[in-house]
């Protein structure tokens, strides 16, 4: 079985952000693997090591994604492929989604799996579009994936009536939730290995593909300004004596915010 | 006139609250409206569907479309879509919404965005706001396409009074089952439960609580109110609570009137679905805990000891 598993290095959602016109200001900020992403790479890791698999993941954009490869070398995925191109800078999901199709065609997967969404938009669109545009089946939201057989894996989801479980056909795109698995620390070992292990660099032209091709030149849609959230203030705090505290928030609730 | 179409929301046979509020809007902007109704049974909803303002009601209904299936589901829309010739389609916020959306946009080559909190139009040029990294920014975002799918997110649209539409009932024809992604089993949520997205209060637990004792004397202070009884992760993953109450970023986002969350710290993520609430109160025993940065009322204390004070209290203000 061949995995191709999908990573995004993205702000880390942890620090403060600001923004000066339009734009977050990067000063302090650091870059890190999408969380959803080590589900992903993780997910893949433990099929690999339960049914035997070729695992390759493949990450758009990010710069110098080394550290990011290499500590997904170290927990376990075999090969990885990063695709750096000038004209997808103000790439959106969709076109993220192209991308991914070239890479998936070139090789053919049996399984993609991918993150559920991503920590810097939260837009969670570009692997069930990738499965759309490659007409393959697609389940989102994934919090257990089991293989069946050659050509079957049984997932279940989360869905609004509850846990959903399906009977999905290979070769298909499932994307993860965090509440599938804890993603391991890399171990030593891994670590060392990870760090003789080749990326393999590509731009579009090299993926056999160009902007044009992929919809980069004309995105769909385009950020045009960041702006700080509304922050709601931290408001009254109580210490002291629980009797007194308590009452006095409920008197507050009744009487001030009136929700009683 | 720009043409909107909304996706209802249906849950376990009921029509729920955001399709009126995302009628209420499309009207608001001056759109023209439809909705779609996914289902088996839905035709028996075509009157609460007028009523939320909808002048145009696509119904696909179905037994084969009891359970949620992305593939038919999003198929149907897709239909509705063309035949309306929407501009707009507007899912709210669920599952079903997250799942469809960016197939939908794919089918009708159409641009597409989630968690939208707001959208523009002028002329036909559409604008659109989102909330992006966890809540901590927000993106005004120019759509280039002419057609957007989107879905919306919790509580950013009100319904008005008084809007009700007319009938005009199109019939979908049912798209066949996804045999490649065949959903065999629902393992369903317990029903009978108040619906975190439909309540007006919602008290959450959290890790604080420690284990089942802890989780039953905060789900006494819930039922008191008459609240939703929402969670954070950690009481998910530690088997107490069920994965349908987790409130935050992978689980519901709710902006009732009162938010009472209870031996929670505040992680970005699980503030990520809670902080459009109108009132946040928050009982934890480390006064540093950042969930009092968000909280309007905050109670330093040891949650066994002011559960079941505020039980007593709250008693007293509301008989
Ligand atoms: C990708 C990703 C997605 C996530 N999505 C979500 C999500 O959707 N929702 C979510 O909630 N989390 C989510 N998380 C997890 C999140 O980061 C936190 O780990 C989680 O919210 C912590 O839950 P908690 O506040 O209950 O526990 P803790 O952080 O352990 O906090 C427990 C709190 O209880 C207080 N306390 C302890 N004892 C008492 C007592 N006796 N009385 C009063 N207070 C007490 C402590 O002071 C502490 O503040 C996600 C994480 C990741 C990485």
């Amino acid at each position: 079985m061949k995995i191709l598993t999908t990573v995004k290095k993205v702000v880390d959602v942890e620090l403060n952000m600001h923004v000066k016109d339009g734009a977050i200001v990067q000063d302090g900020l650091q870059y890190v693997i999408n969380a959803w992403d080590e589900n992903a790479v993780e997910a893949s890791v433990q099929l690999k090591e339960k049914n035997g698999a070729e695992t390759t993941l493949v990450s758009i954009g990010g710069g110098d994604n080394t550290d990011m490869i290499r500590k997904c070398y170290a927990m376990g995925i075999d090969n990885g492929i990063h695709i750096e191109d000038p004209a997808l800078n103000k790439a959106d999901s969709a076109i993220f989604a192209k991308v991914l199709q070239k890479v998936y065609e070139k090789e053919k997967y049996d399984l993609v799996i991918t993150g559920k969404q991503a920590q810097d938009t939260d837009s969670g669109q570009t692997g069930i579009m990738l499965a759309q545009y490659l007409g393959l089946p697609c389940v989102s939201n994934v919090i257990s994936i089991e293989v069946t057989d050659d050509k079957h894996i049984k997932v279940s989801r989360l869905g609004d009536a509850g846990t959903e479980i399906l009977e999905v056909e290979l070769p298909a795109v499932v994307t993860v939730s965090d509440s599938i698995n804890e993603p391991r620390l890399p171990q030593m070992r891994g670590i060392m290995m990870a760090k003789k292990k080749k990326i393999n660099e590509m731009d579009l032209a090299a993926l056999g593909t160009s902007a044009d091709d992929v919809g980069a030149a004309a995105p769909k849609s385009e950020v045009i300004e960041f702006m700080a959230s509304k922050v709601r203030k931290a408001g009254q705090k109580f210490e002291g004596a629980a009797a007194e505290i308590a009452a006095k928030v409920v008197n507050l609730l009744a009487n001030e915010a009136k929700v009683f | 006139m720009a043409k909107v179409l909304v996706v209802a929301d249906i849950k376990q046979g009921v029509l729920k609250g955001s399709t009126a509020e995302l009628l209420s809007k499309a009207k608001a902007i001056g759109a023209e409206t439809a909705v779609a109704a996914i289902g088996s049974k839905t035709e028996a909803l075509i009157p609460e569907l007028v009523k939320a303002g909808s002048d145009k009601q696509y119904i696909a209904d179905a037994p084969g479309l009891e359970l949620f299936s992305a593939g038919p589901y999003a198929a149907c829309v897709a239909d509705a879509a063309k035949q309306f010739g929407a501009d707009m389609v507007w899912f709210g916020f669920s599952e079903s919404g997250k799942a469809s959306a960016p197939r939908v946009a794919a089918q009708l080559n159409a641009a597409c965005a989630t968690e939208i909190t707001d959208v523009k139009l002028q002329g036909n040029q559409i604008e659109i706001l989102r909330p992006a990294i966890a809540n901590k920014v927000m993106q005004r975002v120019k759509v280039n396409s002419d057609k957007l799918v989107a879905v919306v997110r919790a509580g950013a649209f009100e319904a008005k009074e008084g809007i009700a539409g007319t009938q005009n009932v199109v019939k979908l024809s049912a798209p066949p089952a996804d045999l490649k992604a065949a959903i065999k089993e629902l393992i369903s949520d317990a029903s009978g439960e108040i619906d975190l997205a439909d309540a007006d209060i919602v008290v959450s637990v959290g890790r604080g609580a420690k284990d089942k004792a802890g989780v039953d004397l905060v789900k006494q202070l819930a039922d008191d109110l008459k609240a939703g009884f929402g969670s954070s992760r950690a009481m998910v993953d530690g088997g107490f609570m069920a994965h349908n109450k987790q409130v935050g970023q992978t689980g519901k986002i709710v902006a009732p009137s009162l938010y009472i969350a209870v031996g929670i710290s505040g992680a970005i993520q699980h503030l990520a679905g809670m902080t459009g609430s109108k009132v946040i109160v928050a009982v934890n025993k480390d006064p540093e805990a950042p969930i009092f940065n968000v909280a309007d009322y905050g109670i330093v204390g040891d949650l066994f000891e002011v559960v079941p004070i505020l039980r007593e209290e709250i008693k007293k203000v509301r008989g």
